[in-house]
């Protein structure tokens, strides 16, 4: 086994951040005068500059997955917070202000943030954010590459894997093959740049600019299928879905621009705009090696895998011109409203087709069959509109009526073309391929809706809304008769009524309900393309219904019912005291003879705070939510037909439960008023759970455990925070801290990626549970000036 | 397009123009003047208030030099009662509970006085009938307007003022598999106008996909081989607040799969503990692919749509 080590390299941005820290601890002590005055105190900015250390006692990428204490050992931390100018000196006559900031220096989680303005007529921002998320430190792979590389090779001693029964597959991996796993880590690392500048040219006019660069880097897993029918080196034949699971790499740019000129007047006012969102991914395809073969090989070297090859994410634009204003009439009544016109575009070039391989035909092979490929890049056009208006009346006296229309279109104007492909299961060059059209697929939703809201008394208001939503679908222009979707529209009226009601002056108490009801239109006899339109130009039974049985319904597509409640009350008791409950539940229930019959979800809060003295609390919290999802899926058919016989139906049923408790308190003032101490102690379990029944057949034999119980996915996580503080004197205070954090984990999930209990054409990755038990102390020094 | 864009720039501009004549013009007012208007209030309300009352003026409330800056009676009203005897309260008290000797307006009453200045603004376009409005809650009910360091706006800080009333949220948020919500590095704000807006749930863009595509671009696409739910609602197989499945998922494959797909390949195999592999009691020659670990996506990674000529099953 070989751990990868990463090379330690300082950046120019870290320096950066050395310097900027630098410099916060070196030149602002002198440069203000420590304000002695109570109303100074007051009036004028309180700065701060604090720096510390802290130390993890174990390693966990779960911890550390967004507060860069990944790695057991100390860690410097560091922030500042800096406000000036003669702004706030209000005998001044400016308004020019500015300030520094920066926080979680000393982590992968730092911040850098700064802005200066002159109040009602300029201000610059600029702003720095890193974060990266730790998702694993478990990963392991036989292929060599980094994270972020897009092409991944086995070394060549590995040679091949017989996944052919009884030979074990990848379950049987030689000492070799198992030397040559290494562990890498898993992570994905964002750093965002922003700038945004205002101008205010007089009280009417105003223009604003925003920008942001992202910028990522590393890796995310993936599934991935390897091509099947190539004739290896050594006799055997490259398997096909043989499932490795590699880095695909996430080397993304994503530039975001928003620019605004906002007129205001005395009745309206309006903005235009423009957005535009420019996403560049360095690579258009991720490459890797194979070992799988489906028979045996005698193949050992670089020449016995199978070269693989797939797409990424392709790098598009959008640009939107954006209007959005509102218009009194009168005090009473108001119009406001939008309208966006975007335009997204993508035209990478596509993925390669043709993949270098050493094979028994000697060169590369074609995932394309011949004149299959009729462009080389996409040309893909998406036009989306906007629009939306609301009218409010105030006119009648505590009744407040409100009217809208909002539509929202993704028009898709894409090529539809046919691509003669392989499957990973067919064999590249043969006489059979696949024949796939492109449906790009298109949309509009519309809303119209009205509310009217009364209040009763002082005490007590009234609301309820009416609302109906219609969605179309369809595709433009798509060559050879394939057909689109299968749901080409559907209808939802909704209605809601909420009522709220201060019973006493220190009880309020809500209640609401909604009501929902969507019909929509399904074509049981829809063809679907499903990646070979050549078998859909005859009614096949592998084809009607999308494919699915009849009488099966995918959820979002059919007909729905929804019920939901929800109350709550909170009470004052007292100055100090409040205490509060709420809950909501929701019924979904679908028109599918198969599919999704039902959902529902639920949830309780009660929590309670008592302030017992100042700067002295005690908050305590209970939050469980339920959700549950019954499905209702055919196991096989009655022929050509499609038809499920009612002896072939299974079910399963998602169970989702979250229970979280806590408990907070904080004790200020002692010691004369210098320590402060806070606790923060929580317990969450969240549990997920899977059920299936198949009354059918016989349940309980191990060979196939078709049904039953699945051991539930299970997260419990004890919390435990204490902080306190301690006013060393006047402007210097102390920070202690520990955290102590535990998660019990458990997930079948990982079961299947250990080596020697993974499916026959699996590789191993041998991921992790992520259990973890560590404690965290800290140690920071505040200066306040 | 460039022509629509025009028209539409043109159309504003001329709009603009039409109402110009008619806006107020403010009174300008020197530092000195607006300090003076203070002292009304600021002479008993002073640095011995148990509320840092004076530390609006670190506030872009109190900075004179700008001439829309209001002054205390520009929120709290003229409160002529209460100037000449302070067992009357004052015109408008902000707030949404009693915590001293007088109790908060109506909501109604308070939100008016923060709207006289700040509802012409694009983010509070659609603040009239937006969720909030129709909540009865007040500015006040999320922002604090005196103190130096305004909670709600500032990005560490703003999901503890958002989880007071949004609970449910604050747990998902805490969940296995979630965004860096309480972690500080995503504000509730990124995702959501709590202003109003035209979006469902407040979102800041007028679509759920647009939404996330503001961080997420890799999935916008468009893609060549288009995966019809997703070109949609995101919100069809993420839950965007967190879950006990990884990445942000309602529920995990295979059974995340069957419930849109029921016949191709195997959609149609009653899935249980098999799932769990040998290590689950499973007895047969090898787990299948098709259920453990990534199940369906061991092979259909590109779930979100793909660009390669030969992935139409999205397996590449």
């Amino acid at each position: 086994m070989k751990i990868r080590k990463e090379e330690m390299k300082v950046s120019i941005m870290a320096l950066a951040i050395r310097c900027a820290l630098l410099a916060t601890t070196t030149l602002p002590f002198g440069a203000y005068a420590i304000a002695d005055d109570s109303t100074d105190e007051l009036t004028k900015p309180s700065n701060t500059v604090n720096f510390g250390a802290l130390y993890a006692d174990q390693s966990s990428a779960r911890f550390g997955q967004y507060n860069g204490l990944n790695s057991q050992g100390a860690y410097g931390l560091g922030g500042f917070d800096i406000r000036g100018g003669n702004g706030y000196d209000q005998n001044s006559g400016s308004g020019l202000r500015w300030k520094l900031g920066g926080s979680n220096l000393g982590t992968t989680s730092r911040e850098l943030d700064g802005s200066a303005s002159d109040q009602g007529k300029w201000k610059i921002n600029l702003g720095y954010d890193e974060l990266q998320h730790n998702i694993t430190n478990s990963y392991q792979t036989p292929l060599q590459g980094n994270p972020g590389d897009n092409n991944f090779t086995l070394p060549s001693n590995f040679g091949s894997i017989n996944t052919a029964s009884p030979n074990g597959g990848t379950r049987s991996l030689t000492p070799t093959q198992s030397s040559d796993f290494q562990g890498v880590n898993e992570s994905v690392n964002r750093k965002t740049g922003s700038f945004s500048t205002t101008y205010t040219f007089n009280p009417q006019f105003s223009a604003q600019i925003d920008y942001k660069h992202l910028d990522q880097s590393g890796a995310k897993l993936i599934g991935t299928g390897s091509q099947g029918g190539i004739g290896l080196i050594g006799g055997s034949t490259g398997k096909a879905e043989g499932n490795m699971i590699i880095l695909n790499p996430t080397s993304y740019q994503t530039d975001n621009v928003n620019a605004a000129l906002n007129w205001k007047g005395d009745k309206g006012h309006l903005t235009g705009g423009y957005y535009g969102s420019i996403f560049h991914d360095d690579y258009n395809s991720l490459s890797w090696q194979s070992p799988m073969a489906s028979g045996a090989s005698k193949c050992i070297g670089v020449n016995c895998y199978s070269n693989n090859t797939m797409s990424t994410a392709p790098s598009n634009s959008l640009h939107q011109a954006n209007l959005t204003g509102g218009y009194n009439f009168g005090y009473d009544t108001k119009i406001a409203g939008g309208f966006s016109y975007g335009y997204n575009q993508q035209n990478s070039s596509f993925a390669p087709t043709l993949i270098p391989q050493a094979s028994v035909s000697g060169g590369a092979y074609n995932m394309m069959a011949a004149n299959g490929l009729s462009t080389s890049s996409l040309n893909g056009v998406v036009e989306t509109k906007h629009g939306d208006i609301k009218l409010t009346n105030q006119s009648i006296k505590d009744l407040t009526l409100t009217a809208g229309y909002k539509i929202n279109e993704r028009d898709n104007n894409t090529d539809s073309n046919t691509y003669k492909y392989y499957n990973i299961a067919q064999t590249p060059g043969s006489a059979s391929y696949y024949t796939g059209i492109n449906t790009p697929y298109s949309n509009r939703k519309m809303q119209y809706e009205a509310t009217a809201a009364y209040r009763i008394t002082n005490a007590q208001n009234v609301n309820f809304g009416y609302e109906h939503e219609s969605i179309k679908r369809w595709c433009n222009g798509v060559v050879g008769g394939a057909q689109c979707v299968s749901s080409p529209a559907s209808n939802e009226d909704k209605m809601n009524l909420a009522y709220r009601l201060k019973a006493l002056d220190n009880v309020n108490f809500n209640a609401g309900y909604t009501y929902a009801n969507r019909r929509a239109d399904n074509d049981p006899s829809f063809l679907a393309n499903a990646g070979n339109y050549a078998s859909t130009t005859a009614v096949s039974s592998s084809a009607l219904n999308a494919g699915n049985y009849l009488g099966y319904i995918a959820y979002p597509y059919a007909n729905r019912n929804q019920n939901i409640g929800k109350a709550g009350v909170n009470w004052q008791v007292t100055q100090k005291l409040d205490v509060g409950a709420n809950g909501r539940y929701t019924y979904d229930t679908y028109d599918a003879k198969l599919g999704v019959q039902n959902g529902q979800a639920a949830g309780v809060n009660v929590d309670t705070t008592y302030n017992y003295a100042e700067n002295s609390n005690v908050s305590a919290y209970w939050n469980w939510q339920n959700g549950q999802r019954n499905l209702r899926n055919g196991a096989s058919n009655n022929g050509a037909s499609q038809i499920v016989a009612p002896t072939s139906i299974w079910t399963n049923r998602l169970n989702d439960n979250s229970n979280t408790l806590g408990i907070m308190t904080r004790r200020g003032g002692l010691f004369n008023g210098k320590l402060d101490l806070i606790g923060d102690l929580s317990y969450s379990l969240n549990t997920t759970s899977y059920s299936t029944q198949v009354p059918y057949a016989t349940c309980g034999t191990s060979t196939t455990l078709t049904c039953g119980a699945l051991s539930p996915i299970k997260n419990e996580m004890w919390s435990l925070k204490l902080t306190s503080n301690y006013q060393l004197y006047k402007n210097g205070k102390l920070s202690l801290t520990y955290m102590y954090q535990k998660l019990n984990s458990n997930d079948y999930y990982y079961n299947g990626q250990q080596t020697g209990y993974t499916p026959s054409a699996l590789m191993p990755t041998n991921l992790q549970m992520q259990n973890y038990a560590i404690n965290v102390i800290g140690l920071t020094y505040n200066h306040s000036f | 397009m460039n022509t629509l864009i025009k028209i539409i720039m043109l159309c504003g501009l001329l709009v603009g123009s039409a109402y110009a004549e008619n806006t107020t013009t403010t009174t300008a007012k020197s530092p000195a003047q607006a300090l003076d208007r203070d002292s009304v209030c600021t002479t008993c309300h002073d640095e011995n208030e148990a509320k840092p009352i004076l530390s609006i003026y670190q506030t872009a409330h109190g900075n004179k030099a700008d001439s829309r800056t209001p002054s205390c009676q520009s929120c709290h009203g003229q409160s002529e009662k209460h100037l000449s005897s302070k067992s009357s309260a004052p015109d408008v008290i902000f707030g949404a509970k009693t915590t001293g000797a007088f109790s908060p307006n109506q909501a109604k009453e308070q939100n008016t006085a923060c709207l006289s200045c700040h509802e012409k603004d694009p983010t509070r376009t659609h603040w009239q009938g937006g969720a909030h409005q129709a909540a009865d809650l007040a500015c006040t009910s999320c922002h604090v307007v005196h103190n130096a360091h305004d909670k709600v706006r500032e990005k560490i800080t703003q999901k503890d003022v958002c989880f007071t009333c949004h609970k449910d949220q604050k747990n998902q948020a805490n969940k296995f598999s979630h965004h860096p919500i309480p972690e500080g590095k995503i504000a509730c704000s990124d995702c959501h106008n709590p202003h109003g807006s035209a979006g469902p749930k407040l979102l800041v863009k007028s679509t759920v996909t647009e939404t996330c595509y503001t961080c997420h671009a890799e999935k916008r696409g468009p893609l060549l081989w288009e995966h019809q739910p997703v070109t949609e609602d995101c919100t069809n197989c993420h839950t965007p607040h967190g879950s006990n499945v990884t990445p942000l998922l309602k529920s995990r494959p295979p059974f995340l799969c069957d419930e849109c797909h029921d016949g191709p390949h195997a959609s149609k195999s009653p899935v249980a503990e098999n799932a769990a592999g040998t290590q689950g009691g499973y007895t047969g020659a090898n787990p299948s692919s098709s259920y453990t670990g990534r199940a369906c996506m061991n092979c259909h990674s590109m779930v979100h749509g793909s660009n390669d000529p030969a992935g139409a099953l999205l397996q590449r």
